[in-house]
């Protein structure tokens, strides 16, 4: 598992790539990553491209990053999801808490 | 480098010269030196005087090195008695033979005391740490079994606050570890006043006490709410509410919760966040109770959907809920179950064998039992047998003479349930008890019917067949979301004396009415929903009728206690 | 082969580590080895090739120990015999192991008197 993150030039958006188990053990890599002392996004993305797979804890990470980003104000957008990544959105129906494209 | 740390070690040499010389080096070290003069004696000392090192010559009469060296290792089990070969021996043959029986070093002859002395330090060194970490090993082996002492008590007092017998309903089979709790997985069981019967399948994000903490509350709720004959939606959202207040932000928990009324022959389920359930009809045809919701926890209560999708039930239909373990559980060679897997047994077996088929292929799949999923089935035929109020107390015969009116306008029909505040009211009167779930029946039978006949003017006939059953249901939904006008009055009486007494439902709806009267006459109506409610209420009450000014009027009574 | 009988290193080190015990290791040896030496003989005699290996390997050890090289030398040469089963040259051997060890058995008994 492996989590970076990269600001856009204007530092209004960052995107958080995270490749390998999407699970408990993200936690601290997660948290640092989208609390970048740097930068103060609006916008969030994350790119799931790498990501194999994701479990329960994750999905409360996400919930951890709405909250920080604003709650229901927060724009997050999940990218490159894989089959069975959307599948564990899907079932949990975060699709309504998150642009999942 | 002073040698405080003393040890006793045995030299194991057949030659006099060579033992002499050896114990001599170790001694002056600061050891305390036993001598051997071959493995037998080796054997025998270090069974009697347990020394912490051995120094052992390969070569022996009588034992020699190999052998007494593997009675050594065998006798000091766990504990690390590093032994040290001493040998001229050059072939690497020879060499091997001393690792394979167990030697830990080497020293060659002739003896070099520095060399010697490290090489007792070094393994003195390895020693210790063999055994902090045995004693470490046994330190977690202890708060391991003190965390699982632990977890059983915890599941005993969870199972008392929670478990109010509802798991013990016939028709319900289920199978949960002990340790599911910990897990994360919760299940509860309800039957409520009415006789509907309400089954939750919980599963907490993340693991052990957190987990179990969040699901004291749940079940509270659950059962608190289900006892008081509130609807489902209503359930939902005070769990949903209550586990907003309480979780952390990134806990939550998904849920499926079965609403069935065995009387009306209803489901009603909301899934939010688990695996697909399944309503499998004796036919063996299935319909996918598939997860519509956000787990609960996540929403605030504004946001919150508790809406349930309706489905007609049959004779034979079984209602089957499985936690993720299932599906996402993995075998020893990591493979995943999967969502195929179960497919498959879905799709070869007998409705009736289902669960234990389900139960064979996780058994054959992981070839031991899974200690971290859940699995529930429910058959659907005659009602279960109520579970005895607990209500009961004793009983005090006195004078009763009240009425009491309620008008309920369309901003209450449209947010709240009246009906358990109702039978909270009606069962002050202690005569009435007994028949708590009789009352509560009819009463939601009379209000449904005057709400969705009435109010709503819906007609049942349009529920004849599946299509029209989910047909009819969401145009409840949506007519009761727009109402704007109408009502429904509800007349209570209640009179009574030493001699006995008499309850006096009336209701009354703004609707434009039906035909009560022929509605009662017609005993046989095979498809049509809306009779049955009625025939119900007339089996469960002493009366039954239609008064012109109080709609309809029925009827409980009691007699003198023997 | 070594062109000394004793290494006086390893005799050194033995008188630190002996200390006042030094003179009865001597004593020691030569009781010892008298014993060894018998026991060579005894399994050339009745040709156990095993046994003699192994006689010869424990002598060899005491003896490279004690310093006396060269002597340690020969028993080892003896021990590969054995081992290969070659008792042909065993005999010449053992008779070289004798003379080295009445020789060794001087400077040995010299060495005592200086601690006596």
């Amino acid at each position: 598992m492996t989590i970076t993150s990269q600001p856009s030039a204007d530092g209004r958006e960052l995107t958080i790539i995270i490749s390998g188990r999407f699970d408990f053990n993200a936690h601290q890599a997660f948290r640092e990553a989208y609390l970048r002392p740097d930068v103060s996004p609006q916008r969030y993305v994350l790119d799931l491209q790498g990501a194999n797979y994701l479990d329960s804890s994750a999905l409360g990470m996400l919930l951890l990053l709405r909250d920080h980003a604003g709650g229901d104000e927060a724009d997050i957008r999940l990218l490159n999801c894989n089959p069975d990544v959307r599948r564990i959105l899907q079932v949990s129906n975060f699709e309504k808490l998150f642009v999942i494209a | 480098m002073n040698t405080h740390y003393g040890l006793t070690i045995l030299v194991a040499e057949d030659s006099p010269v060579d033992r002499m010389l050896l114990s001599t080096i170790v001694s002056r070290q600061g050891h305390r030196v036993l001598t051997a003069a071959n493995g037998l004696e080796a054997v025998a000392l270090f069974e009697q005087e347990r020394p912490q090192l051995v120094l052992m010559d390969a070569l022996m009469p009588v034992m020699d090195g190999f052998e007494a060296a593997r009675a050594i290792k065998a006798m000091a089990g766990d504990e690390l008695v590093p032994i040290i070969f001493l040998t001229s021996l050059s072939e690497n043959e020879a060499l091997v033979r001393c690792l394979e029986a167990g030697g830990d070093d080497f020293i060659a002859k002739p003896y070099n005391p520095i060399v010697l002395q490290a090489k007792i330090k070094a393994l003195h060194r390895l020693r210790r740490l063999q055994a902090t970490v045995l004693e470490q090993r046994d330190l977690i082996a202890r708060r391991n079994q003190q965390l699982l002492d632990e977890q059983r008590a915890a599941k005993a007092i969870f199972d008392k606050v929670a478990h109010a017998g509802g798991l013990d309903i016939p028709n319900v089979r289920y199978r949960q570890s002990p340790r599911a709790l910990f897990n994360g997985d919760l299940l509860l069981a309800a039957q409520a006043p009415a006789g509907q019967m309400f089954v939750l399948l919980g599963d907490f994000t993340g693991h052990g006490l957190p987990a179990a903490i969040g699901a004291m509350p749940l079940a509270e709720t659950f059962y608190g709410m289900t006892a008081k004959g509130h609807a489902s939606g209503d359930i939902l959202r005070e769990l949903n509410g209550k586990l907003k207040q309480i979780l952390p932000v990134e806990m939550f928990c998904c849920v499926a919760l079965l609403d069935i009324d065995f009387h009306r022959r209803v489901l009603r389920v909301w899934n939010g966040g688990l695996p697909d359930g399944y309503l499998i009809r004796a036919d063996g045809s299935r319909i996918a109770l598939r997860s519509r919701h956000l787990p609960l926890g996540v929403l605030a209560p504004a946001k919150f959907d508790g809406h349930c999708e309706t489905y007609p039930l049959q004779d034979g239909d079984r209602l089957l809920l499985l936690s993720d373990g299932v599906v996402e559980s993995r075998n020893a060679r990591d493979e995943l179950f999967g969502e195929q897997r179960l497919l498959e047994v879905l799709e070869r077996s007998a409705p009736e064998q289902l669960f234990d088929r389900i139960e064979q292929a996780l058994a054959a799949f992981h070839g031991q039992a899974q200690d971290d999923l859940s699995l529930v089935e429910v058959t659907i035929g005659e009602p279960p047998p109520r579970a005895t109020p607990s209500l009961a107390a004793p009983f005090e015969p006195r004078a009763l003479d009240w009425v009491a009116e309620f008008e309920l306008r369309a901003d209450s029909l449209r947010t709240a349930n009246p009906l358990p505040l109702i039978l909270q009211v009606l069962l002050q009167t202690q005569p009435l008890r007994p028949r708590a779930g009789a009352i509560y029946t009819v009463l939601a039978e009379l209000y449904s019917n005057a709400l969705e006949h009435g109010v709503l003017a819906l007609d049942s006939a349009i529920k004849r067949d599946a299509t029209g059953f989910a047909q009819y249901y969401e145009l409840r939904r949506q007519r009761l979301a727009d109402l704007r006008h109408g009502h429904i009055r509800l007349r209570l009486q209640v009179h009574g004396d030493e001699a006995g007494g008499c309850l006096r439902i009336g209701i009354r709806d703004s609707g434009a009415g039906f035909d009560v009267v022929r509605v009662l006459a017609e005993d046989y109506r095979p498809a049509g929903l809306g009779g049955r409610g009625l025939r119900l209420v007339r089996q469960l009450s002493d009366s039954l009728e239609h008064d012109g000014a109080d709609g309809l009027i029925v009827e409980f009574r009691w007699g003198a206690r023997a | 082969m070594s062109d000394e009988h004793l290494d006086s290193a390893i005799l050194v080190t033995l008188q630190e580590v002996m200390e006042t015990e030094y003179p009865v290791l001597l004593d020691t040896f030569l009781l010892d080895s008298q014993e060894r030496v018998l026991s060579l003989r005894r399994a050339l005699a009745s040709g156990d090739s095993e046994a003699l290996r192994c006689a010869a390997h424990s002598f060899k050890g005491s003896c490279s120990n004690l310093g006396a090289v060269r002597l340690a030398e020969l028993c080892f040469a003896l021990e590969e015999m054995a081992r290969d089963g070659r008792l042909e040259g065993a005999a010449g051997c053992v008779e070289g192991i004798e003379r080295e060890f009445a020789i060794v058995g001087i400077l040995f008994r010299a060495e005592r008197q200086r601690f006596a």
